[in-house]
């Protein structure tokens, strides 16, 4: 069972967080052994655990661009049985579409990872709990989440790199949107957004803080994220076992500045760490594999200086 | 031979759709009741009102639907045990406000002689819960922001939410119409023609340009949003009375030419379910459902088991059906 405790420590108490970055120029290349020997780096404390993989899996995607790439999933899952985990469960709850076996299959889960039956998690539906938020940064007072989400051992989040319409960037903070069941709160999952999506976004990592990030920037997406944007290849897996630093990580690399994206910028005061100081960085360097990304006008201020806008 | 182990010995008839069904799925509902007489949305998990919906809604319009009878009753007592004092269902038992559930029991409970008054109090709970956005104070106050540039819609239109004070979405506006359109207009809550006739004008209005509807959302800065096979299929059903409307032709044409994407069987049996009742010919299909069984066994998915079931029962009367003739008990509630 997680701590959910641990998630909310000041960051001047937390030790400097490890992000990975590695270079994964496509799919074809053998990223079962990238990933498996970048987890083997971070000694991670999975042996004999129940491992949940929350990927992001927003909707029907025969053509790849939207979802995080089954390849990546089925990798990831196979590195972390390698590693010694017991199970590794595959789990998500897509916001749009209630139709997640549809979704899986247009992907083509089934034929990287596997017989699917019992090994996927159909967030959406699975039997939820009661989880009292203590951060209370939006209006919520509870949030109702699966009990698969709170029972594991380890939760992954694996989100695709990309820009989001509402919020800036999607990664894996906001990939745990996922984990909220669609079947207590609809498709989409309307009241998060009346509760503010930023102020959503910290209550959910509060309340159930993934233990480690792999994210999938082999191909993203830049512009009108986080479904109708733009394909934008950038060849990079970043991994670690911070989500805000992962994902102030790969704001550095799509040239966008993490502490202007309002959800971030709060996520570091206590959810894990923004400052570059505070993170120890391995693999490439960040300056290596920058790729800007192109955003909406909205999220204009996002951008380092001199980076184009989206139109 | 458990239906499990029928399918992995390769015994079950593969071919035959309505086999599929006697001899797998409705064994798979009625095993999977619990205690209460609910479902939960896998066999074994925690009942919750909406599977319990759709399993009584399915075993009810079985072949074998007298066989299930005791069953339906266990159904039919979860859901009004279920009811929250305002009259609404929540979506799971720990939630104490109601949601779009609610239309789903209603339209379940209709068939129960026991259970006019939990309709009727479902039914006013229903059009007491007007979505926010659509409000008059909301809509002047989006004239002076720039997120209305956003999305083109007429927030003047309004539905129903998935939760209460939210927004109107396609999916549950088009079950609270199915819902109203079954009850007599005597029974009907002061002010549900006027729910009806804005509901609907909200749907028309969130089609997606080429036809068809997604969760709500047809247009995203100038973007046209692609349509879903389920919500599609839904908005259909509740707009069944106007067939000869444009928009209606046109979602139904949509549906039609989207069939060979359909990749499970929840979106099969939908469209099934959706072209059969729009008066279109259901086309040889390139899988059968036990196909799509053997690819991730529905996830064990109740609501997906249900709705196969319902796409090949042979009549359609737990959408079409005869409401009970007296409803005095809905006009005093």
């Amino acid at each position: 069972m997680r701590m959910p405790d641990i998630a909310l420590v000041p960051s001047f108490q937390r030790p400097a967080s490890r992000v990975a970055i590695r270079r994964a120029a496509s799919y074809e290349q053998d990223l079962a052994t990238v990933i498996y020997e970048t987890l083997r780096e971070f000694d991670l404390p999975v042996r004999d655990k129940t491992v949940l993989l929350k990927p992001n899996l927003v909707g029907l995607d025969p053509l790849g661009v939207m979802n995080t790439h089954p390849y990546v999933i089925a990798a990831t899952r196979e590195s972390f049985l390698r590693l010694g985990a017991a199970q590794v469960l595959i789990g998500d709850g897509p916001a749009m579409d209630r139709d997640t076996e549809a979704i899986i299959e247009s992907v083509r889960l089934r034929e990287f990872a596997g017989p699917l039956a019992r090994t996927f998690v159909d967030l959406n539906v699975d039997e939820v709990k009661r989880v009292a938020l203590r951060t209370r940064a939006s209006r919520l007072k509870e949030l109702f989440l699966p009990k698969t989400v709170l029972g594991v051992d380890f939760l992954v989040s694996m989100p695709k790199l990309k820009t989001h319409h509402w919020a800036g960037v999607t990664l894996s903070l906001k990939n745990m949107f996922g984990i909220v069941p669609g079947s207590c709160y609809g498709w989409p999952k309307n009241v998060l957004h009346w509760a503010g999506i930023d102020r959503s976004i910290l209550d959910i990592n509060a309340a159930a803080r993934p233990d480690f990030a792999i994210v999938d920037g082999i191909l993203g997406m830049e512009g009108n994220g986080p479904i109708q944007g733009t394909p934008k290849p950038c060849g990079v897996l970043v991994l670690g076992d911070d989500p805000v630093a992962v994902d102030a990580t790969c704001c550095r690399v799509m040239g966008l500045r993490p502490e202007k994206v309002k959800y971030l910028n709060a996520a570091g005061t206590m959810l894990g760490h923004l400052d570059p100081e505070k993170i120890q960085q391995l693999g490439e360097t960040v300056a290596s594999v920058r790729t800007p990304f192109a955003v909406l006008d909205a999220f204009r201020g996002l951008r380092e200086p001199s980076e184009r806008v989206w139109n | 031979m458990t239906p499990d182990e029928k399918i992995d010995s390769g015994s079950l008839n593969h071919s035959n759709d309505s086999l599929f069904v006697s001899d797998f799925c409705l064994p798979f509902l009625r095993n999977a009741q619990n205690a209460d007489g609910g479902w939960g949305f896998h066999p074994g998990s925690e009942s919750r009102a909406e599977p319990t919906c759709w399993a009584v809604l399915a075993l009810q319009a079985s072949i074998d639907a007298m066989n299930f009878t005791a069953i339906r009753d266990r159904g039919f007592q979860f859901l009004r045990a279920a009811q929250l004092a305002d009259g609404s269902w929540a979506a799971s038992p720990e939630v104490t406000t109601g949601s779009w559930v609610s239309s789903l029991a209603c339209w379940v409970l209709l068939a129960d002689p026991q259970s006019q008054q939990a309709v009727a109090a479902g039914l006013k709970w229903l059009c007491d819960d007007w979505p926010r956005d659509s409000s008059p104070w909301r809509r002047f106050l989006a004239r002076f922001s720039s997120e209305h540039k956003i999305s083109a819609q007429n927030d003047s239109f309004r539905g129903w939410g998935w939760t209460p004070r939210t927004s109107s979405w396609v999916e549950p506006t088009s079950f609270a119409l199915i819902l109203l359109a079954r009850v007599p207009k005597e029974a009907r809550p002061p002010g549900a023609d006027r729910r009806r006739e804005l509901a609907r004008r909200m749907l028309y209005d969130r089609m997606c340009p080429g036809g068809g509807w997604n969760c709500g959302n047809p247009m995203v800065y100038g973007v046209a949003g692609e349509a879903l096979i389920v919500p599609t299929v839904w908005a259909l059903l509740a707009l069944r009375d106007e067939p000869n409307r444009t928009e209606f032709l046109t979602s139904l044409d949509w549906l039609e030419k989207n069939l060979h994407g359909v990749a499970s069987a929840g979106s099969c049996a939908l469209a099934r379910i959706g072209l059969e009742m729009c008066g279109r010919k259901w086309p040889a299909p390139e899988a059968t459902f036990a196909d799509f069984y053997s690819r991730n066994a529905f996830l064990q998915n109740i609501p997906v088991a249900a709705w196969t079931c319902l796409a090949l029962c042979k009549r359609h009367e737990w959408l079409t059906g005869v409401i009970p003739e007296r409803f005095p008990e809905y006009a005093n509630a």
